[in-house]
């Protein structure tokens, strides 16, 4: 038995040096067959069908590695065995070697008053070997003896067995040397004599035992315990207890064929279970992969988009949250061409006038005239100047505005310095009438680009305010925001304009005004690029007195 | 040559740079000018009395060129409209058939090009009016195609196709010489004699359009070709119906 488990661990050790090739050291190096054979290993498990199969074939085994262990199960009852068999065997060699010989009556008479508690077949031989007694002659009642050789095991109608069988056949010729097939029961065909070594060991005066295989080839084998009855120190004959394994081994089949019915139904089971897994997770992915490559053509062009998915899993939501960044990236995209167009347009208007200005100015020699267009031209410059300017600021707030970090600022400060400045530079242009609390409002933001929006709004309101009209600048705060409501008294912003005032380059000004040059569209399109980066709004409303009223809210910094 | 110097010009566009300086060549050239900085304000000195020809911008405020060209083909079908337009995508609104504009220049434009349309559709419309043939007639024929070169007129299989003034330059360049490849450089000084800073896809567009145009008449028209890499050329394919 000892022998069976030293050539099961072989198999490991044999292992061993087969590993070697796979270790990472090698595997960059070397390449060669284990090189490839590790990639493919490699690639295949990066496959998340085949990580699925793999984890759930894992688990599978672990109750496949059961069966294995039966067989230290199956040792250790042996064992139990023989030790039981000993034991009757002692009693029985004790209660003759008290007789002075050893006959056959006396050793019958014995077997006789044992019978009923034994389960092993029990022989009593003399020193000659010649069997006095034997307990499967005793009567038609014998328990627990040597099985008739041909006898089959039940289990082994079921093709599961065959199955299980054959793999465990192959498992054994892969991995261990053939097993010692024990010598055959044949030298106890004779019914009266004893023939085996083990006798020879008890009449010798030692412990005899032998494990001798069954006839008709079945696994099951019998075991074979012989003690020598002594009397007055000489030996006068033995007691040869011998018992077959095949209950056990028959239970143990049992179970080990449930067991392997288990994992077939288990693997049957993992494999469907990752087909299924498969399909609702792979698969998704792969279309989503799909999709993924179809989004950019070979001149990364956007041309496609994610198409989003019904399902309620996490691959929906990323498909979902795909299919958003995709929509935003075409609305986003969609805005950068327009704006392109935007600022081509726009830049062709003053050309326009500088090129006709330009070839007038040739044939014209009136200086009066030549002056004219000289201004002309000095004002569309002028006007593409300023068009550059805030066209760069637009994109430099498209591209930049999360790099400044927005810090707390004081709004009421703010506005009153900018407030300030105004005064001071438009003297009696306008009139500035501001109210905000005393308290410092903070707000989360860059101060130069609230600067920026805020002074966009006065210009704005500066600019269709009438000579020394009033701009009202209030500031209110609550709870968690703070609006900033700058009214002016201009004509105020025509309904059907109302929509569009804050889109890029759209204006409603006076025509002078355009011509001029300072006004480019862009200002109120800018103050709401930069109040909505720091999570704001801004709108506006006719008053009902007259003129325009532009109202910023920003959230407060706590 | 010379266009009759009572000929009435109306320009109509809000940049007043623009209008100004366009108002002051025109009136040098002799033309009579009225200019309108909005859509509206012109639609109803239109009303009271047609000019000859109007230079149109396409974005007004309020009533925009292109609502204001509808409105002037309902009172005549005649009047002879060059737009200016400053968005590569008005092109195609503009030109489309439906609008019946003559002529177009892309801002910023020549002035001396400009003057050389309102002349051409002047001459154009004024051939138009007296219906009577001249002796000294031009007229060229290329397979199906006959062009009234002094009318500036395109038929197809004797159909009238209705082409803007550029347009016409253009396939009258690709016509003079069949078969022959026509650059796109080539075709954009045939198109815009005096102005040069016309896009080489502007002259792709044009040709886009010559086809669209004579395939609303004739669906096999299959006679301008794309030499890849050169240009166009017209090729000469005479139907055996026709003589």
């Amino acid at each position: 038995m000892s022998e069976a488990g030293a050539q099961r661990s072989s198999p490991g050790v044999l292992k061993e040096p087969a590993c070697g090739p796979d270790s990472p050291i090698v595997r960059g190096t070397a390449g060669g067959r284990w090189g490839r054979v590790w990639d493919w290993l490699r690639r295949a498990s990066a496959r998340i069908s085949i990580r699925l199969l793999a984890f759930n074939m894992l688990l599978v085994f672990l109750p496949a590695a059961g069966l294995l262990y039966l067989d230290t199960f199956e040792r250790q009852l042996l064992i139990e065995q023989e030790r039981s068999m000993v034991q009757q065997g002692r009693l029985l060699a004790a209660a003759l070697s008290s007789g002075a010989a050893l006959d056959q009556a006396a050793a019958t008479l014995v077997l006789e008053r044992l019978d009923m508690r034994l389960d092993a077949r029990i022989r009593i031989v003399d020193r000659d070997r010649n069997v006095l007694a034997d307990s499967s002659l005793l009567g038609p009642s014998r328990r627990g003896g040597e099985e008739a050789s041909g006898e089959e095991l039940s289990a082994r109608r079921y093709w599961s067995y065959r199955l299980g069988a054959l793999l465990y056949r192959a498992y054994v010729r892969l991995f261990h040397s053939r097993p010692e097939s024990p010598e055959p029961a044949d030298l106890y065909v004779s019914a009266t004599r004893a023939a085996g070594p083990e006798v020879q060991a008890a009449l010798d005066g030692r412990y005899g035992a032998t494990t001798r295989i069954s006839g008709g080839g079945q696994r099951s084998v019998n075991l074979y315990s012989a003690i020598p009855i002594r009397s007055g120190g000489q030996v006068i004959g033995a007691v040869l207890v011998s018992q077959s394994t095949f209950r056990i081994l028959q239970s143990l089949y049992e179970v080990r064929i449930d067991i392997f019915r288990v994992f077939l139904v288990s693997v049957a089971a993992a494999a469907m279970l990752s087909l299924l897994l498969s399909t609702t997770i792979a698969h998704p992915l792969k279309r989503l992969r799909s999709q993924a490559g179809a989004i950019l053509d070979r001149r990364g062009r956007l041309t496609g988009h994610f198409k989003g998915s019904r399902r309620s899993d996490e691959i929906g939501d990323l498909a979902r949250a795909l299919e958003e960044l995709t929509r935003r990236l075409e609305e986003r995209m969609r805005l950068v061409e327009a704006f392109a167009a935007d600022v081509s347009h726009e830049f062709r208007n003053p050309l326009a006038a500088i090129r006709t200005a330009v070839e007038v100015l040739q044939e014209v020699e009136d200086p009066g005239e030549r002056r004219r267009f000289v201004a002309i031209v000095e004002r569309e410059v002028a006007r593409l100047e300023h068009l550059l300017a805030d066209a760069r600021e637009v994109a430099r707030i498209d591209a930049g505005l999360h790099e400044e970090p927005p810090q707390p600022v004081a709004l009421n400060a703010l506005l009153e310095d900018i407030v300030s400045g105004y005064r001071l530079r438009l003297g009696d242009r306008c009139e500035f009438e501001v109210s905000a609390p005393r308290e410092p409002v903070l707000v989360r933001s860059s101060p130069e680009r609230l600067t920026q929006a805020l002074e966009n709004l006065l210009d704005n309101g500066v600019s269709f305010s009438p000579p020394r009209g009033k701009i009202r600048v209030t500031m209110a705060v609550d709870r968690r925001t703070t609006t900033i409501a700058v009214s002016d008294q201009g004509p105020g912003i025509p309904e059907q304009h109302m929509s569009r005032i804050f889109e890029r380059f759209f204006t409603c000004r006076p025509d002078a005004d355009r011509s001029a040059g300072d006004h480019t569209g862009l200002g109120l399109s800018i103050a709401r690029s930069i109040i909505e980066a720091y999570g704001g709004s801004i709108r506006a409303a006719n008053n009902a007195g007259g003129g325009a009223t532009f109202t910023i809210e920003l959230p407060l910094s706590h | 040559m010379r266009t009759p110097a009572s000929s009435r010009v109306a320009v109509v566009d809000d940049e007043e740079n623009i209008r100004e300086t366009v108002a002051f060549a025109l009136r040098r050239e002799g033309y009579d000018v009225e200019t309108f900085s909005d859509g509206q304000s012109a639609l109803e000195a239109f009303k009271r009395g047609l000019p000859d020809v109007v230079v149109l911008d396409i974005l007004l405020p309020g009533m925009d060129g292109l609502e204001l060209c509808r409105a002037l083909r309902q009172i005549s079908e005649q009047l002879p409209i060059i737009f200016l337009t400053s968005r590569d995508d008005e092109i195609d609104r503009v030109v489309g058939l439906e609008l019946g504009a003559d002529d177009y220049l892309c801002k910023p434009f020549s002035m001396r090009e400009l003057v050389a349309r309102i002349r051409v559709l002047l001459r154009r419309a004024a051939l138009l009016r007296t219906s009577a043939p001249s002796p000294d007639e031009k007229i060229l024929r290329v397979g199906d195609l006959r062009l009234d070169l002094d009318r500036y007129q395109a038929f197809w299989k004797q159909t009238p196709v209705a082409l803007t003034v550029t347009e016409f330059m253009m396939l009258r360049a690709l016509a003079q010489r069949p078969g022959v490849v026509k650059t796109r450089q080539h075709l954009m000084t045939e198109g815009y004699p005096d102005d040069t800073y016309v896009s080489e896809r502007t002259i792709d567009s044009h040709m886009k359009r010559l086809r669209k145009k004579f395939a609303a008449v004739d669906s096999q028209f299959d006679a301008i070709e794309t030499v890849y890499g050169a240009g166009y050329r017209f090729v000469e394919k005479r139907s055996s119906t026709v003589s």
